[in-house]
């Protein structure tokens, strides 16, 4: 039995996991659900050994694992496929599999032999072998994965822990996974499988457990639940909201256009299709989706940071300010930068700088000025402008960015899951100065991007939903956050 | 603010009680070692002189290494920026003696400028556009810059006489004068402080300067932000060129007065040395390059007195480097907040924990 | 006259492509060594001292590659265990040694400038092979290091291509974290192969010193360290290029000592010049970086 007791561990302030028990057991699919940020991958990280916990252990059939190294997790025989790439680009197929488990010549490296044994498996699990000697480089990404699985299944694990393997999955492939999930079990396999899928976690798991941020909300089995009832305890309390909501009509004047915006990776996956939304003053407009359907690119293209393959973006009648402003959701890797003061991560911002530049110049104490102004007016809780920004709580830190957007009097402001990581005080905080924003005569539209429905429904006027790319509008009656839910994690219509 | 301070001080400590060790091991006296090396770079009004004067091309280069480094470009190429920029003022150096005085040094100057900024500027473009690491461009430029000098001197800017492989000395014209004669010192240095102070207005007044100081310590959220790497790219290792060029030029037109080959003994590696102590301040530039200058100075005296060769200050730049860079660790500040629990109020660290995009 | 030029490519070539091999196995497992002149230097001169004081020819080799060793072992103290930039490491590295060897040989050679020389290492020439015509001399008349590197080549191409260990390397290189998923000891491999490339170096150098100029002079390199950086990325991180691109840089060498001899037309600084420039026209017009291992010269750190 595989367990994990009272895990707790911390990146910086953050509190990614909160005296986690966790069990599961030989011939068992055990699925972990909850949406990212909830702690699964740090969890799985944990018991793979890549990552130390700080408080807590983990035990494999009664003996305790050492913290922190993954061969000795892989020596006690747990295995672990990744959600994010850990094959070698540039090698062949059979090299990575060779430094996976079927290296088991005493001599030299055999790599055909690594590969016959590769085949063996790989028939046995109705899995597609690329040609010979092919590297990784240009394998789509469904090869990938069943490589990588490959890999993991070469150590013989007696634990197998994979993080979303089938969200990269044609659904006629889905099928054939979950059977191998299956045939897994029934080898006597511990199976850990963490999911946002609930039809998949409720088809093939025999028990499920809820994750929501760092902490078990919920420990259940297929029976007992149902994919509406697992998306509610996922995503959140449905707490009775106030009609803040009123629908918003469309008063304004459009703000912003972006008509066909397609982009393409390097290995020519498609990662946004045709994305077209219209914005118009005044509107917060919401974009709901589970992580890792195309938001994190749609941010960078509108930042400015990757170009799109294709489609045109427009910002509309121009205000004083700059364009648009950005918050996005890596604040305190992308949005600030730490060992900078206050005054200096808020001039980060192009129309903020000129405000307290002339002629090239910058004024240190007009940009302190402004800096008091803002942790004034936004309540940011800081000893002053010279404080640096790492020394700020995460909530604060937020605050400071809502407050550099909304400062450099953008036409519109993007904000990608704004409000992770925060309390619910800090986020009805957060929402207020949203709302002040848009509904103020002179401000702009607002678009908030967030796998949190909560918070979309609690202040969007109009939702949309981003699913592989494409953007669906849905009804403006539609208000039902488990049907929603539901849309979210790839149901289709 | 006292840690940043204190950080240099304690390097250069260590670093003097691992060279007492060395020299323990050659047979000699520390005490004695550092005695003449002060003897030798402060013992005399003439001494002092020269080591102001042995300074001055280190406030440029350092200025260079200090302004590129703080946007994460590691320009390791300084040398080669000042041997282009001396070539360019030694070769416009003779031809200058019609010129009133005030033109002539204008003119030879801008000319060092001029050398050092297309130098570094081949090392930026390669970077912005090729995306080619500048680390091994401004290296591979070093040794380019060498041997344009040498064929300089040995041909086409070889004096008449044909006698040493140097160029025709430069006109008086354009000779930065010798001040407090017989002593070298000139208004180079004077020069170089204006720089330091110009260049420190840049980096923390300007708002370019704050987009290349936002480059260095994180270039992802830059991008965020609209700062257009490839342009500051470019535009920084211009600049640094030049500062560089311009201390060869200086270097040309008021101690040398004509070319010859290894013209620099170093000044671009010992600038990364004096950049670090400063920690990449520029005004802090300006002591960093008199305390290395001064240990140059000093080093002859030592040798006389202590049989100690001239080469133990490399030994004192390679060791306070690595000693800056230790101290300056991720590691370090991890361990720290393990015990301090807080993150630590960082001034103006250097930014080397970041990886160079090789 | 083609034979001796040819012969002395081969000896000019000979201590770049011992270092280079070595900066290849370092590159591949992602970290980029800038300090190799310093190790280079720092052998040579440990290779001389102890060969002249000794008498010994054999222990003068051993002290080069312990030399090589002990300055590789500074830089991956820095770099490999706290995580250090390598590139300004690997420059004071260099800086270090340029440094610690001139004071040491000042100190033990003294300043007359007397040229203190050892007596070189034997050429072996390899019997009927050696009496090929043109070919014979040039490949086949050396001493025992010049045949270690032509046998280190191949080897080097093999255990980088064609084994466990060298798979390993790759994967280190290739993307650390991967690797360490997998329970490869990434800081365990990439200190393996700096002390490696640590010995290989130091040995380049002791030939410099034991075999090429029988003395040691202030910076004997003479930045055949960086030329040797220069190999790696001309060659296309592949031991095969590596060989061809350390013959064309000899050949370079070699040629501006007879074009400095006849003073012709053709300013021999060229060909000195020419492995920098070259290294960067390949970097610049031929997508040169894109050969390298991708994660050359990024910082690993254990979480």
């Amino acid at each position: 039995m595989l367990r994990a007791i009272s895990i707790t561990r911390r990146f910086g302030r953050t509190l990614a996991l909160d005296a986690v028990d966790f069990d599961a057991l030989p011939g068992e699919i055990h699925a972990l659900v909850g949406e990212n940020g909830a702690g699964k991958t740090t969890l799985m990280n944990v018991l793979a050994g890549s990552l130390a916990a700080d408080h807590g252990e983990a035990v494999l059939d009664g003996r305790s694992l050492r913290a922190g190294s993954p061969r000795a997790a892989l020596a006690a025989g747990i295995a672990a496929v990744h959600q994010s790439p850990m094959l070698f680009e540039r090698m062949t197929w059979e090299e990575n599999l060779a430094l996976g488990g079927f290296d088991t010549n005493a001599g030299a490296l055999d790599l055909d032999a690594v590969a016959a044994r590769a085949r063996a498996l790989a028939a046995k699990l109705g899995f597609e072998m690329p040609p010979a000697a092919a590297t990784v480089e240009n394998r789509s990404v469904a090869e990938r994965v069943r490589l990588e699985v490959l890999r993991a299944l070469s150590f013989n694990p007696r634990v197998l822990i994979l993080d979303e393997p089938t969200s990269v999955l044609a659904p006629s492939e889905l099928n054939a996974f979950l059977d191998l999930l299956r045939g897994l079990r029934s080898e006597g396999r511990i199976v850990v499988l963490i999911t946002h899928k609930l039809a998949e976690a409720i088809a093939v798991a025999d028990r499920i457990t809820v994750l929501r941020r760092g902490r078990v909300v919920a420990r259940t089995t297929p029976a007992e639940t149902s994919e509406e009832k697992l998306a509610g305890l996922m995503i959140g309390e449905i707490v009775a909201q106030p009609a803040r909501s009123e629908a918003r009509p469309r008063s304004g004047a459009p703000a912003l256009q972006i008509e066909n915006l397609t982009l393409d990776d390097r290995t020519g996956r498609r990662i946004l299709d045709r994305l077209s939304i219209r914005v118009a003053a005044g509107e917060i407009v919401g974009i709901a989706g589970v992580d890792g359907n195309g938001q994190t690119e749609l941010v960078e293209v509108l930042a400015g940071v990757r170009r799109p393959s294709s489609g045109r973006i427009t910002v509309l009648d121009g205000s004083p300010g700059g364009a648009m402003a950005v918050i996005p959701q890596n604040r305190d890797l992308d949005g600030l930068i730490l060992e900078m003061r206050l005054w200096e991560n808020l001039i980060l911002a192009r129309p903020l700088r000129e405000q307290v530049t002339s002629h090239g110049w910058l004024s240190i104490s007009r940009a302190a000025d402004l800096c008091r102004e803002l942790i004034d007016r936004f309540r940011i809780r800081a000893p002053g402008p010279e404080t640096t920004a790492g020394a700020l709580s995460g909530g604060n830190r937020q605050r400071l960015e809502v407050a550099r957007a909304i400062a450099s009097r953008p036409r519109v402001i993007v904000a990608h899951n704004i409000c992770r990581g925060l309390d619910l005080a800090a986020t009805a905080e957060v929402h207020r100065t949203i709302l002040d924003f848009a509904s103020d005569p002179s401000g702009g539209a607002v678009i908030l991007i967030s796998s949190d429905l909560d918070e979309l429904l609690a202040i969007c006027g109009r939702l949309l939903i981003i699913s592989r790319g494409n953007i669906r509008e849905t009804n403006p009656g539609e208000r039902d956050p488990e049907r929603l839910g539901l849309l979210m994690a790839g149901a289709r219509d | 603010m006292l840690s940043s301070i204190a950080k240099p001080f304690a390097a250069l400590a260590l670093a003097a009680a691992l060279i007492s060790i060395v020299l323990a091991a050659l047979g000699a006296s520390p005490l004695g070692v550092f005695a003449a090396l002060a003897e030798g770079a402060f013992g005399s009004w003439y001494a002092c002189a020269e080591t102001v004067v042995k300074s001055t091309p280190l406030v440029f280069t350092g200025l260079a290494v200090a302004l590129a480094f703080s946007g994460a470009l590691w320009n390791i190429g300084a040398d080669g920026q000042l041997t282009i920029g001396a070539m360019a003022a030694g070769a416009i150096g003779p031809h200058l003696g019609n010129f009133p005085h005030a033109i002539a040094i204008a003119t030879i100057l801008a000319a060092g400028v001029l050398g050092g900024a297309v130098w570094g500027g081949v090392a930026g473009w390669l970077g912005a556009r090729r995306d080619v690491n500048e680390v091994i461009s401004t290296i591979m430029l070093n040794f380019v810059a060498v041997q344009a000098l040498s064929w300089a001197v040995h041909g086409p800017l070889m004096e008449p006489s044909r006698a040493y492989p140097a160029s025709s000395p430069i006109a008086r014209a354009a000779r930065l004068e010798f001040y407090f004669a017989p002593s070298r010192i000139n208004l180079g240095m004077l020069l170089a402080v204006v720089l330091a102070a110009a260049c420190y207005m840049l980096l923390f007044r300007t708002g370019a300067g704050f987009e290349l100081r936002a480059m260095g310590r994180n270039r992802r959220a830059a991008t965020f932000f609209g700062v257009r790497i490839p342009a500051l790219t470019l535009w920084v290792m211009a600049l640094s060129g030049a500062l560089a060029g311009l201390g060869g030029a200086v270097q040309v037109s008021a101690v040398s007065h004509r070319l010859y080959e290894k013209l620099s003994p170093g000044w671009g590696f010992e600038a990364i040395a004096v950049a670090l102590v400063a920690r990449l301040n520029p005004l802090a530039v300006i002591p960093a390059a008199l305390l290395f200058g001064a240990l140059d100075n000093g080093s002859q005296a030592m040798q006389r007195a202590q049989g100690i060769s001239p080469e133990l200050v490399q030994v004192i730049q390679g060791l306070v480097i690595l000693i800056i860079l230790a101290f300056d660790t991720p590691a370090w500040s991890g361990i720290r907040e393990h015990i301090f629990g807080a993150p630590h109020d960082a001034a103006a660290p250097p930014p080397v924990a970041e990886a160079p995009d090789a | 006259m083609l034979e001796a030029f040819l012969t002395s490519a081969i000896t000019m070539a000979t201590p770049i492509l011992l270092a280079a091999l070595g900066e290849l196995l370092v590159e591949e497992s992602g970290v980029i060594n800038i300090g190799i002149e310093g190790a280079m230097l720092a052998g040579a001169f440990v290779a001389l001292a102890i060969a002249y004081f000794s008498g010994s020819i054999a222990l003068g080799l051993a002290g080069g590659v312990a030399a090589g060793v002990a300055i590789n072992a500074i830089f991956a103290m820095l770099v490999v265990n706290l995580a250090v930039n390598q590139v300004v490491t690997g420059t004071a590295v260099s800086i270090l040694a340029l440094g610690l060897t001139g004071v040491f040989y000042r100190k033990l050679f003294g300043v007359t400038g007397k040229a203190f020389m050892v007596a070189p290492i034997a050429k072996i020439p390899l019997g009927a092979l050696a009496r090929i015509p043109l070919l014979g001399p040039v490949f086949f008349n050396h001493n025992a290091l010049v045949y270690f590197t032509f046998i280190l080549v191949p080897a080097v191409w093999y255990v980088i291509a064609r084994t466990r260990y060298g798979l390993r390397l790759r994967a280190c290189g290739e993307r650390p974290e991967a690797a360490a998923a997998l329970g490869l000891g990434v800081v365990a491999i990439r200190w393996q192969a700096l002390v490696v490339s640590g010995a290989l170096t130091g040995l380049a150098g002791a030939f410099l010193t034991l075999a090429y100029a029988n003395t040691f002079v202030e910076n004997i390199s003479a930045g055949r360290g960086f030329v040797a950086l220069s190999v790696v990325i001309v060659g296309r991180w592949n031991s095969w290029g590596l060989a061809a691109a350390s013959v064309l840089f000899g050949a370079a060498m070699a040629l501006q000592f007879g074009l400095q001899a006849l003073g012709t037309v053709v300013p021999y600084q060229l060909f000195l010049a020419l492995p920098y420039a070259l290294t960067l026209v390949v970097l610049a017009g031929f997508g040169g970086q894109a050969a390298a291992p991708s994660a050359l010269g990024e910082p690993y750190r254990r979480d």
